[in-house]
C-alpha cells in the first residue's frame, strides 16, 4: 500500500481560535478517507492546508512523496479541489467554467475540450452545459462545482462537503461519482458531517472535532471502539443517584442529573434495563437506542451528538 | 504568460456575458456630454457665453479696422464681446481679470502691412482662464491668416488703395511684386505658426483661400466649435476610472466568492493571477475608451484629431486609470472599504481635474489644485487633441505625466495586492 498523503502534527490557529491542533493521518493510494465532524471542527482548515492555500503554523504535509513546503506548485498540479462553497462564475456557462478551470492546469485545445466533455458526462450535465451557471438548480451547481475540480484528471481529490444543502437524489449522484473516482484509483479525502455518507463511501474515517482527530480507522475498527455494544441514552427529570442502581451490570458511559448513557451487550439486556427503568416511575422524557454504529462511536469519542 | 492571458480572457468573456455594469459606466460620460450639449444648444452649434475681449487699437487704420470688423461679424459676433479700450485701461482691466483676453494692435499696423514690414499683434491672455483665451487666440490667428492671404490675393486693389491713401502714382509691376511678397510675410504673430482655427471662415474666403486657410477650413467641416468635444474628455475620465475600479473590485469579489482561492489552488502563481486581473482591468477600460471615442465621433461629430497623438494619449490615460485604481486596491482590503472610499476618490479627482465644472471656469486656487489630479492631465490632453488638433509633441508633457503616474502606481499597487493575497489577508 503506497502512502499518497502523509500528514504529521499539523496545526493552525486563527488568532485565539485553534482551528487544527496537531493532527496526523495517512491516506493510501485509491483510498477514500473521510473526515467526519460537526461545524467548526476544522475540516475546511485542514483541506485548505492540504491544498496549499493556507500555511500551517506547524507540522508537515507530504503528498505523493513531495513536501508541501517546497513543492507546492508540483503538488497543486496533481490535485483537484472541490471547495465547500460553490466557486464558479455564475455569468458563464457550465462549459465555459470548466474550460477556464481546466485551462489553469495547462490543458488546451482539443485535449481541454475532450476533458471538459468527459467531466460533463461524468456528472450528467452535458445537456445544460451551454446555459449560464446562474440558471442552474442548487444540485446542478454542486455537480458543476464538483467536476470543475476534475477536468485535469487529478491523482488526488479533496472534497469539502460536496453534498452540502442538496436533496437526497442529487446527493446519491454525487456519492456515486466519488465512488467511481476511487474505483479508478484516485486518492480521495472526503469531509462531511453526515454519518451515513461517511459510513457509505469512506474506506477509512477520521472523527474530528475541535481541531483534534479523536479516532480513525475503518468503520469496523471504529465500531469496535464501542465494543459492539448497544448504546442507550435516557433523559428526563431524575437525579444521577436515582438511576445509578438501575444500571446493574451495564457499563455507564456518561451520567449526570437528567441524563444517563449506558452501553449494553445485546437486545435482551437492553430490554431488561428499560423495563427496570420504567417500573421505577421516574420521570423520563426520552430514550434513544443506538445499535453499534458510527453514530454511537462519534458520541462516545467526542462526548457529543453529531447534529446536522 | 498563457495563464495570465487565460485569466485576462476569462474576465473579458465574463464582462461580455454580463455587460450591464460596464455599459452603465460608459453611459455616464455619454449622458453628461449630452446634457451639456442640450443645455448649450441641440446641434452642437454652440452659443457659449460671450467671451469678453478687450481691443487696444493703436493703429486706427484700415487693417486694424478690418480685424475689428471681422471679429464682430457672423458667428464671431455671437461669441465675442469686443470692447475698444485704451492701452492703460486695458492693462488695468486685464490685471483685474475682467476679460478673457486683450488684443493690442501696434501703431503703424496698416502702413507696415502695406509696406511689407512684419507686424506683431500682441495677445494677452487671462492667466486664470484656459479655454476662452485660447478661443480668442485661435480667432486672432485666423483673422491674421485672412489678412495675410487677403493682402496677397487682393494685392492689386490694395496697392491701388494705398496709392489713393498716399496720393502716389500707379506702382510698377516690380513694385507690385514687392508689395505682394511683403504682405505675405506681413503678419507675424506672437505664436509663430498658424494652427487650426476654431472658427470657420470657409464660406467667406472660399474663393480666395490659400492653403493654410483651406487646411483650417477642412478641419471645421462640422461647422463651428463643437461643445461635445469640449465636454467629452472630462466626463469620459469619470467613466473610465469607474470602469477600472469596477474591474479591479472583482479581485475582492472573487475572494469572497471563492473563485480566487480556487485559482490559487491551481498551479497558477499568485503573481500570474494578479497580472491577469490587472491586465483585464487595462483591457476592459481600453475597450470602453474605444467605445466612448467611437460614440464621440459618430454620435457627437467630435473631430478625433491626430491619430498618433490620440493613440498614445489613450494608452497613457488607460495606464493611469488602471494604475491609480490598482494602487488604491492595494491599500484596501474589503468591499466595504472600497464602497466607502473609491467613489469619493474618483469624484474628487474628477472634480479637481475639471470633469464636472470646466477647468477654465474653476477659481484659480482650484485650478492650481487641479494640476495635481491625474484626471486633469488626461482630460486636458484629450481636449487639446479634439479641439486644437494637438500632435504628439504638443501633449508630450501630458503623456509623460500620465505614463509616470501610471507606472508609479501600477507597480507598487500590483505588488501590494500580490502580497496581500499571498499572506492570505485577502
Ligand atoms: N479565516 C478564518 N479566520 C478566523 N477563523 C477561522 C477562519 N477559518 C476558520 N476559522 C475558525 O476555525 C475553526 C474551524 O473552521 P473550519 O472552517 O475549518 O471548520 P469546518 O469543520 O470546515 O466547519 P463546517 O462544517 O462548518 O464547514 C472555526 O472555529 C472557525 O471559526
Ligand atoms: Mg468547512
Amino acid at each position: 500500500m503506497t502512502e499518497m498523503i502523509v500528514v504529521k502534527e499539523l496545526s493552525r490557529s486563527f488568532g485565539e481560535i485553534r482551528a487544527v491542533r496537531g493532527i496526523g493521518f495517512t491516506v493510501a493510494r485509491g483510498e477514500i478517507f473521510g473526515f467526519l465532524g460537526p461545524n467548526g471542527a476544522g475540516k475546511t482548515t485542514t483541506i485548505s492546508m492540504l491544498s496549499g492555500l493556507l500555511r500551517p503554523d506547524s507540522g508537515s504535509i507530504t503528498i505523493d512523496g513531495m513536501d508541501m513546503a517546497s513543492h507546492g506548485r508540483d503538488i497543486r498540479r496533481i490535485m483537484g479541489i472541490i471547495p465547500q462553497e460553490i466557486a464558479l462564475y455564475e455569468e458563464l456557462s457550465g462549459r465555459d467554467n470548466l474550460l477556464f478551470w481546466g485551462g489553469l492546469y495547462g490543458l488546451a485545445g482539443g485535449e481541454l475540450r475532450d476533458s471538459v466533455d468527459r467531466a460533463l458526462e461524468l456528472v450528467e450535465l452535458i445537456d445544460r452545459a451551454k446555459d449560464p451557471v446562474r440558471t442552474y438548480s442548487g444540485g446542478m451547481k454542486r455537480r458543476i462545482n464538483l467536476c470543475a475540480g476534475l477536468v485535469h484528471d487529478p491523482k488526488i481529490i479533496l472534497l469539502d462537503e460536496p453534498t452540502l444543502g442538496i436533496d437526497p437524489q442529487a446527493r446519491i449522484r454525487i456519492l456515486d461519482v466519488v465512488k467511481g473516482l476511487a474505483d479508478r484509483g484516485k486518492t480521495i479525502i472526503y469531509t462531511t458531517h453526515y454519518l451515513e455518507e461517511a459510513e457509505h463511501i469512506c474506506d477509512r474515517i477520521a472523527i474530528i472535532d475541535e481541531g483534534t482527530i479523536y479516532a480513525s480507522g475503518t468503520l469496523a475498527e471504529l465500531v469496535e471502539l464501542v465494543g459492539g455494544k448497544i448504546m442507550v441514552t435516557v433523559s428526563g427529570g431524575f437525579g444521577a443517584g436515582d438511576v445509578r442502581e438501575l444500571v446493574g451490570d451495564a457499563e455507564i458511559d456518561h451520567i449526570e442529573n437528567g441524563e444517563l448513557r449506558v452501553k449494553l451487550l445485546d437486545r435482551d439486556s437492553t430490554g431488561r434495563f428499560l423495563g427496570g427503568l420504567f417500573s421505577t416511575g421516574l420521570h423520563v422524557d426520552g430514550v434513544a437506542i443506538r445499535e453499534p454504529s458510527l453514530e454511537s462511536v462519534f458520541l462516545q469519542v467526542t462526548g457529543r451528538e453529531l447534529r446536522d | 504568460m498563457n495563464e495570465i492571458l487565460g485569466i485576462l480572457a476569462n474576465d473579458i468573456r465574463r464582462r461580455l456575458k454580463s455587460p450591464v455594469s460596464v455599459i452603465l459606466m460608459i453611459l455616464i460620460p455619454v449622458t453628461m456630454t449630452l446634457i451639456v450639449g442640450i443645455v448649450f444648444g441641440p446641434s452642437g452649434e454652440v452659443t457659449v457665453p460671450k467671451i469678453k475681449v478687450l481691443l487696444v487699437d493703436n493703429d486706427g487704420g484700415f487693417f486694424s479696422g478690418f480685424l475689428m470688423q471681422g471679429m464682430q461679424q457672423g458667428e464671431l459676433a455671437d461669441m465675442l464681446d469686443i470692447t475698444g479700450v485704451s492701452a492703460a485701461e486695458g492693462e488695468k482691466m486685464m490685471s483685474e481679470g475682467k476679460a478673457s483676453a486683450l488684443i493690442e494692435i501696434p501703431q503703424g499696423f496698416t502702413a507696415n502691412i502695406l509696406d511689407g514690414v512684419p507686424v506683431e499683434i500682441r495677445l494677452v491672455k487671462n492667466s486664470s482662464e484656459y479655454f476662452l483665451p485660447l478661443v480668442v487666440e485661435e480667432i486672432t490667428k485666423t483673422m491674421a491668416v485672412l489678412l495675410d492671404s487677403g493682402s496677397r490675393i487682393f494685392s492689386g486693389p490694395m496697392t491701388r488703395m494705398r496709392s489713393i491713401i498716399d496720393g502716389e502714382s500707379w506702382p510698377s509691376t516690380g513694385d507690385m511684386e514687392d508689395v505682394m511678397n511683403g504682405a505675405r510675410n506681413g503678419v507675424i504673430l506672437v505664436y509663430g505658426y498658424v494652427a487650426d482655427s476654431l472658427i470657420t471662415f470657409r464660406d467667406e474666403v472660399a474663393s480666395a483661400a490659400d492653403t493654410a486657410v483651406v487646411a483650417a477650413g477642412e478641419k471645421e467641416d462640422s461647422g463651428g466649435f463643437n461643445i461635445f468635444a469640449y465636454v467629452m474628455p472630462g466626463s469620459m475620465m469619470i467613466g473610465l476610472l469607474f470602469i477600472a475600479e469596477l474591474i479591479l473590485r472583482d479581485i475582492l469579489r472573487e475572494r469572497t466568492g471563492g473563485t480566487l482561492p480556487r485559482m490559487l489552488a491551481s498551479p497558477v502563481t499568485t503573481s500570474q493571477v494578479v497580472a491577469g486581473k490587472v491586465g483585464a482591468a487595462f483591457a476592459i477600460t481600453m475597450i470602453s475608451c474605444l467605445i466612448l471615442l467611437a460614440v464621440s465621433r459618430i454620435g457627437f461629430s467630435v473631430d478625433l484629431g491626430d491619430p498618433s497623438a490620440l493613440f498614445l494619449h489613450t494608452v497613457a490615460t488607460i495606464l493611469m486609470c488602471t494604475g491609480v485604481m490598482t494602487f488604491l486596491y492595494g491599500a484596501i482590503s474589503s468591499e466595504r472599504a472600497a464602497d466607502a472610499v473609491m467613489s469619493v476618490v474618483i469624484i474628487v479627482m474628477a472634480l479637481f481635474g475639471g470633469s464636472m465644472v470646466p477647468y477654465e471656469q474653476m477659481p484659480s486656487a482650484l485650478q492650481a489644485a487641479g494640476r495635481f489630479s491625474p484626471v486633469f492631465w488626461a482630460a486636458d490632453g484629450m481636449k487639446r487633441i479634439f479641439l486644437f488638433d494637438a500632435g504628439v509633441s504638443d501633449i508630450s508633457v501630458h503623456l509623460a505625466i500620465l505614463v509616470a503616474l501610471g507606472v508609479c502606481s501600477l507597480i507598487p499597487g500590483t505588488l501590494l495586492i500580490r502580497s496581500r493575497i499571498a499572506k492570505g489577508g485577502w
